[in-house]
């Protein structure tokens, strides 16, 4: 199992390295990324990984995109589970930008505890998204702040595969700040999920209700036009109860980032987070808490602007 | 009667005066671009009013006029021209740039 982790971090090593790499050939790389050897503004909201940053795109600017976040690792046996959105983003104006679209959930699951051995890849619900300025930066302020409210419908769980019927509502307050102009930023998230649950042949007990809240810290420098590398930390709380009613267990996330910007209007970005530390209120003596969240977890986006 | 009529009046007022009120607040700038460089390359305009920049390509090429921190980007043909507009902002130091030939760099100083 751990040879199997060890391998899965390798390979990641390897992609990010190559993705470096291959930018980091210089003029050419540049000339791809359409930076012409210039660091410019960054636009932040993908250069810290699970952490977003405040910016949203120019008005008018239409972005379609793909997103994946998997989670990897149980307590024991085997566990993948991912969703990856298809999204379609848009900014009408220059305060706010929306998205939405489909999201196709994989499970690959055996021998973990208390959750049925799975294989599947299907459609995994809708979700939209609404994010809005409420402080930019300009000379008076290095800081900027954005809301984003991103509600989703799921019909296959995010962590078993189970068909269900979830309805969750993401709600996170995003914020960063330029430390050195065009080189260095600092970013931040505070997430507060409220979810419910219900089985589709609605034998269970009714809705089940529960929620996440998290803070978040990343760092993100530019090391060339158009490539940024990083580090994110996150904090993570569970709770039953849709308004953080009783806590159940916590989690402490750590992990790389990197944002490429392939050619002039595309973007990669990319991050692995590693749980380095987890309460688990029925399980006082374990040092990680593998029953609500996973021990690994990755995103990846590929974007294009038009 | 002579409530809906007052009231008609004053919306009518209000409709043809806000315009008016708004073009006054508004900070018209203009920029050209000839050889790939702006000019002027650096253009200033009054904290919180709203600005319209004008922005003249003389090239015979294609260029983008482009902001992330203005927020906007905008395609002008060759020898051809376009108005963009801006939300009031805050006094600071806003870049733009061709993002079709990157040398062409510009700032705008909000004060």
């Amino acid at each position: 199992m751990i040879g199997r982790w060890k391998s899965g971090a390798a390979i990641s090593a390897a992609l990010l390295v190559a993705v470096c790499s291959g930018t980091a050939s210089g003029h050419e790389a540049e000339q791809a990324g359409g930076r012409g050897g210039v660091f410019r503004d960054v636009e932040t909201e993908n250069i810290f990984g699970f952490t977003e940053g405040a910016s949203i795109g120019v008005e008018g600017e239409k972005e379609v995109s793909l997103t994946t976040e998997a989670r990897l690792g149980k307590s024991a046996g085997r566990y993948f589970g991912s969703e990856s959105k298809l999204g379609f983003e848009y900014t009408p104006n220059q305060f706010v930008q929306i998205e939405f679209g489909p999201f196709f959930s994989a499970h690959n699951i055996s021998g973990v505890p208390d959750i049925d051995d799975r294989r599947q890849l299907g459609i995994g619900g809708f979700f939209g998204e609404i994010k809005t300025i409420l402080l930019e930066r300009s000379g008076n302020s290095p800081l900027a702040l954005a809301l984003s409210a991103e509600p989703n419908w799921r019909r296959l769980d995010e962590t078993s595969g189970e068909r269900v019927n979830n309805v969750e509502l993401e709600l996170k307050l995003q914020g960063d700040v330029e430390l050195v102009a065009k080189r260095l930023f600092f970013g931040f998230n505070l997430l507060y999920e409220p979810e419910a649950t219900h089985d589709p042949e609605r034998v269970g007990g009714g809705w089940v209700q529960e929620s996440k809240a998290g803070i978040s810290g990343a760092l993100s420098y530019q090391i060339m036009p158009g490539v940024l590398v990083g580090a994110e930390a996150w904090y993570l709380r569970h709770y039953d109860g849709a308004w953080l009613n009783e806590f159940t267990g916590d989690a402490v996330y750590v992990g790389p980032t990197i944002f490429v910007h392939l050619a002039r209007q595309v973007h990669l970005s990319a991050s692995w987070n590693t749980q380095v530390t987890g309460r688990d209120m029925e399980d006082p003596d374990a040092k990680l808490n593998l029953a609500e969240f996973s021990r690994h977890r990755a995103k990846v986006k590929l974007a294009v602007e038009f | 009667m002579r409530w809906i009529s007052l009231a008609t009046t004053i919306a009518f007022a209000v409709a043809l005066g806000a315009p008016a009120a708004h073009a006054q607040q508004t900070a018209n700038l203009s920029v050209s671009v000839k050889n790939h460089r702006f000019q002027p390359a650096e253009l200033h305009a009054p904290a919180n009013v709203p600005i319209v920049i004008t922005i003249k390509n003389l090239d015979s090429t294609q260029m983008e006029f482009e902001s992330t921190t203005l927020r906007v980007e905008k395609v002008i043909g060759g020898n051809g021209q376009a108005a963009v507009r801006i939300r009031p902002l805050a006094p600071g130091r806003y870049e733009f740039y061709d993002d079709f030939n990157q040398q062409a760099d510009g700032v705008l100083v909000v004060r």
